[in-house]
């Protein structure tokens, strides 16, 4: 499929049709996934997939459509239809496309070339092995829902009637296990994956089925606790559901709708001075990086919270204008079925200074979280409360497994209260954080 | 590409959410057929074209699918058109369409799945997807396909009126109604977010044992969500009503009232306090508590995970695992209900389950894979977010009966506990049963009586533990729909409900330690 002829008509078609401005975004993406369960292959799926959306702007109307079907029949027709679909919506002064035209896109290496060549036969060894070898690790293991193996190569193409026409290339891969240990009312699940561009870089099998075993068999046996105030250390796999909470409260639109608790907070210390969170996409070769964002801007590494000082909110090119502020936007796409919005694109939280044993070692009676469950932060009221399961700190060491608790606070203390945080950084996804500890926090157990 | 699974690597993780988010109002608008400038095509018109997949050729492309020696071969054809609109900042504020088109191809062969997928519907492209199924199993071609038989199935969904009839100005008059209600209701209603919408999906499922059936499906959603707000003190409430709705469903007195409902939520919860944290005793409103069963029980039934022995339940059939006024159903013929189905999608007729009877497991949800597997009845449950999906057993609309207890006194039994009025979502791991719901409305219940609001209220527990700990059934049963379930990765419209219902204790996280 050529993209960059594809996009160009459609522009050139919606303006000589009557748009203001027009922006087709497209993608175009080749799957294979493969689940194998009990050394069997259990679904083996390879698809490839095609859309378009397209967002037009007439008088400041804003239409917007998408399409599966790439026919030029299909096409056109989606053209007269975002047109009539504006033209239904009322006029708001700051609707159109972005300021900034055309820009030069950085060469992040996203694209691994030698996807064509890896056998299939070679990714469905990977799911087999990995859910060979978790299983292997212990007796107490006794189920599994299988090893996985997933690779895409997809292509976007971005284009607008202000000149912008990016058509870039990227490649992911990812492999991952989940087992279940124990047997009747004691069964606990652990799972563990990989997520790479270049499909060498994955890190070795051995590893993730090991970490899947022991996340399942360390939770074996938890043990009741009581409701009380206690430091509380979130585990650097855990603390990215936390961030998540915390970055969803930064957007700009509902910073101008007063809608967020976080909506008087910027350029005030927000939480501990131990923490630094920049957003970077630009990292090479990583998972989360993309040369531009959802409408076009070219990524740069933003800092968010400066030494426990709030210094951004997330504005996409409409709500900044429309809050009149002036900031580099970040907008995020759900593929091309979506509008763009702002949003985070890849959060780090920096390192600390202390190692994560020391985290725990002054630690009288604490919770050492492991996992969460649930929604987290309330955007409007900023009331923060979870699932959590984990450990039991006595002492400054781990007594026994606890599962089924509540973690309830206010994610402004939580924040603030913050004490230490770890050197334990370990870049995975598009939420990046070591382990930190907070002072106090209430845990909600079985006895009240 | 694929983030979520290296960051969170649990893979059978399910979860729900409320359709309407506060803040991001995504809702739909039936308006497309007054927009064709080509003319006022219909999506029951325009469907047939895409489809025009002659019997002959399809039963070539399952002959191509079954070329390897697979067991059973599917084609999933679906043509769906998805319209949003939406009212934000008293103006009309976006309008979308979305057209999905495609074919699916699944071989079955042992406990093996094969799935290809095509969006071009040119027989060279649908031949490749058939081959690329086929590639599951490794022999020789076994038995050829049965001959097509169409199968008219009943009708469970309520739609007189198909939405995309209505001139676009009636629609647009509900949206501009309920906002004028809204924001003269009361000062502290700060933000007013309205949106009607529709799905309109029409699927094709042929199959290799010589099914062949066509299905309409028409879902309708109203939705109001409202933000308050007064100094310091932040809340919001919603309300919407969701089905497979004809537009006969909605009105503007509908709308009118149903802003009022979601202003009054916003204003009652404005001076929330801090929710308590520790073990309590829990009355739950009519409605929403089906989150609860849908999430900590229905899951835990599923076939996949049963047949697997993953899940918690998987050898409880027969067994007593509720207390002996719990019965549980899931319904697909549930008229109107949002996850009400004709036919699933692999073409078995929509079915009411009876999951447990009077505490006891007596049944699981079944696709046609996992039925056959475990020898055990297909249930109507087979089912798929779009033809880009295998389809995997899920739940459609499930509801607990109701009992003999009058409302007011089940409020009335508890000492010191919490009402829980809405439960805005909640997940669950079907290994272990352990779930959390956060609340989006709750309050105090102190000396029989519902007092103090509160917010943060997380409930917690295990789907096992609660089941044994109701004691008291109501008899308003309400089943309500909007909400959209995830599964491995498949998002599904379900509905859910049940009557007033008493939990004698369940694990509550809030602030106050």
């Amino acid at each position: 499929m050529d993209l960059k002829k594809l996009g160009e008509e459609i522009i050139k078609k919606a303006n000589a049709w009557g748009a203001d401005e027009a922006e087709a975004c497209f993608q175009n993406i080749k799957t294979f996934n493969v689940n194998v369960r009990k050394g069997e292959i259990e679904t083996l799926q390879k698809s490839v997939s095609a859309g378009l959306g397209l967002r037009i702007f007439i008088n400041k109307q804003l239409g917007f459509s998408y399409t599966s079907d790439l026919s030029e029949k299909s096409l056109d027709e989606a053209i007269k239809k975002t047109f009539e679909l504006a033209r239904i919506t009322e006029a708001k002064p700051w609707q159109g496309l972005p300021d900034f035209g055309p820009q030069t896109l950085s060469d992040l290496d996203l694209y691994d070339p030698e996807i064509a060549g890896i056998p299939d036969e070679k990714k469905i060894a990977i799911a087999r092995e990995v859910e060979k070898i978790a299983m292997a690790q212990d007796k107490r293991i006794t189920n599994t829902e299988g090893g996985y193996f997933s690779s895409t190569e997809a292509e976007a193409g971005l284009f607008n009637s202000n000149g912008i026409a990016y058509v870039f290339k990227q490649t992911s891969f990812s492999f991952s296990v989940y087992i279940i240990a124990g047997e009747g009312d004691n069964m606990q699940g652990g799972g563990w994956g990989s997520s790479k561009r270049f499909f060498k870089e994955l890190v070795p099998v051995e590893e993730v089925a090991k970490k899947a075993a022991q996340r399942a068999l360390e939770q074996l046996g938890p043990k009741p606790v009581p409701t009380k105030k206690v430091p509380v250390i979130f585990d650097r796999y855990a603390a990215p559901a936390f961030w998540m909470g915390i970055i969803s409260a930064l957007n700009g639109d509902a910073v101008y709708r007063k809608t967020t608790f976080m909506t008087d907070q910027l350029e005030k210390a927000i939480a501990s001075p131990l923490i630094t969170v920049v957003d970077d996409p630009t990292i090479p070769r990583f998972i989360s990086s993309s040369p531009c964002d959802g409408e076009g801007n070219i990524t740069r590494k933003n800092v968010v919270i400066e030494k426990g000082v709030l210094k951004m909110f997330y504005y996409d090119s409409q709500t900044a204008r429309k809050a009149g502020v002036k900031i580099n936007t970040v907008a995020r796409r759900g593929g091309y079925k979506s509008l763009p919005f702002a949003g985070s694109m890849n959060i780090i939280v920096e390192n600390g200074q202390d190692s994560f044993e020391s985290l725990m070692k002054d630690i009288k009676e604490g919770f050492y979280v492991k996992g969460l469950r649930g929604a987290g932060t309330d955007v409007t009221t900023g009331s923060f409360s979870v699932g959590a399961s984990g450990f039991w700190i006595v002492d400054g060491t781990i007594v026994h497994p606890v599962d089924g608790l509540t973690l309830g606070g206010s994610a402004l203390e939580i924040l603030k209260n913050i004490d230490k945080v770890a050197n334990d950084l370990d870049m995975r996804g598009s939420v990046n954080s070591p382990s930190f500890r907070v002072a106090e926090l209430t845990v909600g157990g079985k006895r009240a | 590409m694929d983030n979520f699974r290296s960051s969170t690597p649990i893979k059978r993780r399910v979860f729900l959410k409320r359709g309407l988010e506060s803040g991001a109002l995504l809702v739909s608008f039936p308006l497309w057929k007054e927009l064709l400038l080509s003319g006022p095509e219909a999506l029951a018109e325009k469907a047939p074209a895409a489809f025009a997949v002659p019997k002959e050729d399809l039963r070539k492309l399952l002959e191509i699918a079954l070329s390897r020696g697979g067991e059973f071969a599917e084609i999933y054809l679906e043509y769906t058109v998805i319209n949003t609109i939406s009212l934000d900042e008293d103006k009309i504020s976006t309008a979308t369409r979305g057209l999905d088109m495609g074919a699916g191809f699944r071989v079955l062969q042992g406990e093996k799945t094969g799935y290809a997928f095509s969006d071009d519907l040119d027989f060279s492209r649908l031949k490749e997807a058939a081959e690329t199924a086929a590639l599951i199993s490794s022999g020789k071609a076994g038995a050829s396909p049965q001959k097509l038989k169409t199968l008219s199935p009943p009708t469970y969904y309520e739609v007189k009126v198909s939405p995309d009839t209505i001139a676009p100005k009636s629609k647009v008059e509900l949206l501009l109604r309920a906002n004028t209600i809204a924001r003269a209701f009361d000062k502290r209603i700060t933000q007013v977010g309205i949106g009607f919408g529709d799905i309109n999906k029409k699927i094709l499922i042929a199959n290799s044992e010589g099914l062949y059936v066509e299905d309409n499906q028409t879902l309708s959603r109203f939705g109001v969500n409202i933000a308050a707000r007064e100094g310091d003190k932040r809340s919001t409430g919603y309300e919407s009503k969701a089905g497979s709705y004809g537009f006969e469903h909605f009105d503007v007195k509908l709308a009118e009232d149903f802003a009022r409902k979601a202003c009054e939520m916003a204003i009652r919860t404005l001076p929330a306090g801090d929710a308590p944290a520790g073990e309590f005793p829990i009355v739950i409103a009519a409605g929403f508590g089906g989150i609860f069963f849908h999430e900590a029980i229905g899951h835990s039934l599923e076939g996949d995970g049963i047949r697997k022995k993953t899940s918690c339940f998987w050898d409880k059939l027969g067994q007593p695992i509720a207390s002996s006024i719990v019965t549980l159903v899931d319904d697909g013929s549930y008229k109107g209900g949002w996850g009400a189905v004709n036919v699933d999608d692999e073409g078995y007729v929509g079915h009411k389950t009876v999951l447990i009877e009077k505490g006891t497991c007596a049944n699981f949800l079944q696709d046609k894979l996992n039925a056959k597997l475990m020898k055990m009845n297909q249930t109507g449950n087979g089912r798929r977010q779009s033809y880009q999906f295998f389809p995997i057993p899920r739940m459609t609309n499930t509801y607990l009966l109701p009992g003999e207890a009058v409302p007011e006194d089940i409020i009335k039994s508890v000492e010191r506990g919490l009402y829980i009025a809405k439960i805005g979502g909640g997940n669950v791991s079907s290994t272990t049963g352990r779930f959390v719901f956060s609340v989006t409305e709750g309050y105090m219940i102190e000396g029989g009586k519902i007092t103090q609001p509160l917010k943060g209220i997380m409930l917690m527990g295990s789907g096992q533990e609660v089941l044994k700990n109701i004691s008291l059934v109501g008899n308003d049963l309400l089943v309500i729909g909007g909400g959209s379930c995830g599964k491995d990765g498949q998002s599904k419209p379900v509905g859910f409900g049940n009557p007033t219902l008493k939990v004698d204790k369940i694990t509550i996280g809030g602030r106050k330690a």
